[in-house]
């Protein structure tokens, strides 16, 4: 359990395509319900996947797998940057990463919604949802507040029909 | 002592209030640190939110890194406690809740919900924060190589990584990390019909309002 490590790509990687540890639907409705409640949404899903398995060790083991790893390497990183951030090749380096970053964090938001695809009308809400975080940079509580009336009624219908 | 106190304590109360993670609470965790407490200066801040970005490990590294340069490897370690354990007490017992939740129907609504908004939220998030370090043609075909990557393939998102770094280490890409905090920072301060009219004017001077290091 506490091999888990990384940001979302790397977690849906780990948890869905190779140790298949939950099905894709089950990634997505436990993602869901880590971001709607406030904090760092990946520290949730270890908790949710991590008790889900094994209890509060479980949560507490997969927390920990998650953090302590890159708090190293990421305060290693720190002291580095500390000698080295006035090289203009280090400030090019990072930035080259970040544009893949987003590009990783988008490319999963793309795999997860395939599984939207199977109720079309639920993808009214993905749409709301990408234009008022995306577009108006809302504060993400209005954008919960905004869409989830319809979402929790698309998600009504959707049940009902299964 | 008292610095890591302020610390533990204030991050905490972030972390209860942080709808949507780490990306809504960055306007506010500038304002704590860097305009309250004064624990770094602006430039610092958004380097070490950059190093965040660039290091394998999730986004909220930021919050680690804030508290290693307060208080050394203890302030690491108190920030990011702090940081997680309100919130993570709040998601198991909702995932304890829902798994004991009889109606089936009520349990698959709730799910099938948060799973769109999920798919919503990542993909909103994604586009916002394009929009703000991708600051080049280059930067954006690197962004849309990555997703076409991820979407086709199964290779392991290390080598993008790797790809990237050496690309931007060759001065390809140009990202403007402190615009994005700067823009996000204005933003958050004020309601949403005043940001809609910084969004008016943003279009209209079709150009970011540009900070040329």
């Amino acid at each position: 359990m506490s091999g888990f490590g990384g940001v979302l790509p790397w977690a849906r990687r780990t948890v869905v395509e190779q140790e298949r540890w939950l099905s894709s639907e089950e990634f997505n409705a436990m993602l869901g319900i880590c971001q709607i409640v406030p904090g760092p949404n990946i520290v949730n899903l270890a908790v949710c996947i991590g008790s889900r398995f094994a209890g509060v060790p479980g949560a507490l083991a997969s927390v920990l797998g998650l953090m302590l790893g890159p708090s190293v390497i990421v305060i290693l990183l720190g002291m580095l940057y500390e000698h080295y951030s006035y090289l203009p090749a280090v400030q090019g380096m990072l930035r080259g990463i970040s544009a893949v970053g987003v590009g990783l964090i988008a490319g999963t938001g793309l795999k997860m919604m395939r599984n939207e695809f199977s109720f079309p009308p639920m993808l009214l809400v993905v749409a709301i949802t990408i234009i008022a975080a995306g577009y108006f940079q809302l504060n993400l509580g209005w954008v919960v507040l905004i869409a989830s009336p319809l979402a929790i009624f698309l998600g009504w219908k959707k049940a009902k029909q299964i | 002592m008292s610095a890591l106190i302020s610390l533990f304590l204030k991050l905490s109360a972030f972390s209860a209030i942080a709808f949507g993670g780490i990306n809504a609470l960055l306007p506010a965790l500038y304002d704590l640190s860097v305009n309250q407490e004064h624990w770094l200066n602006t430039q610092t801040f958004a380097d070490f939110f950059a190093i965040a970005q660039a290091a394998p490990g999730p986004n909220l590294m930021t919050v680690t890194l804030i508290g290693w340069h307060v208080g050394g490897i203890i302030g690491a370690v108190v920030a990011s406690i702090a940081i997680c354990w309100p919130s993570s007490i709040m998601v198991y017992f909702l995932q304890g809740y829902l798994n004991k939740l009889r109606n089936q129907i009520a349990k698959q609504t709730i799910q099938f919900a948060a799973s769109a908004l999920a798919v919503g939220l990542v993909l909103g998030s994604a586009w916002d924060i394009s929009q703000q370090i991708n600051h080049s043609l280059a930067a954006f075909a690197l962004t849309l190589l990555a997703i076409a990557v991820v979407i086709l393939t199964r290779w392991h998102p290390l080598y993008l990584i790797v790809m990237g770094g050496a690309l931007g280490l060759l001065g390809f890409i140009y990202i403007h990390t402190l615009d994005l905090f700067r823009r996000r920072y204005a933003i958050d301060k004020k309601d949403c019909l005043s940001a809609w009219y910084e969004l008016c004017s943003f279009l209209n001077c079709f150009c970011p309002s540009g900070l040329s290091e």
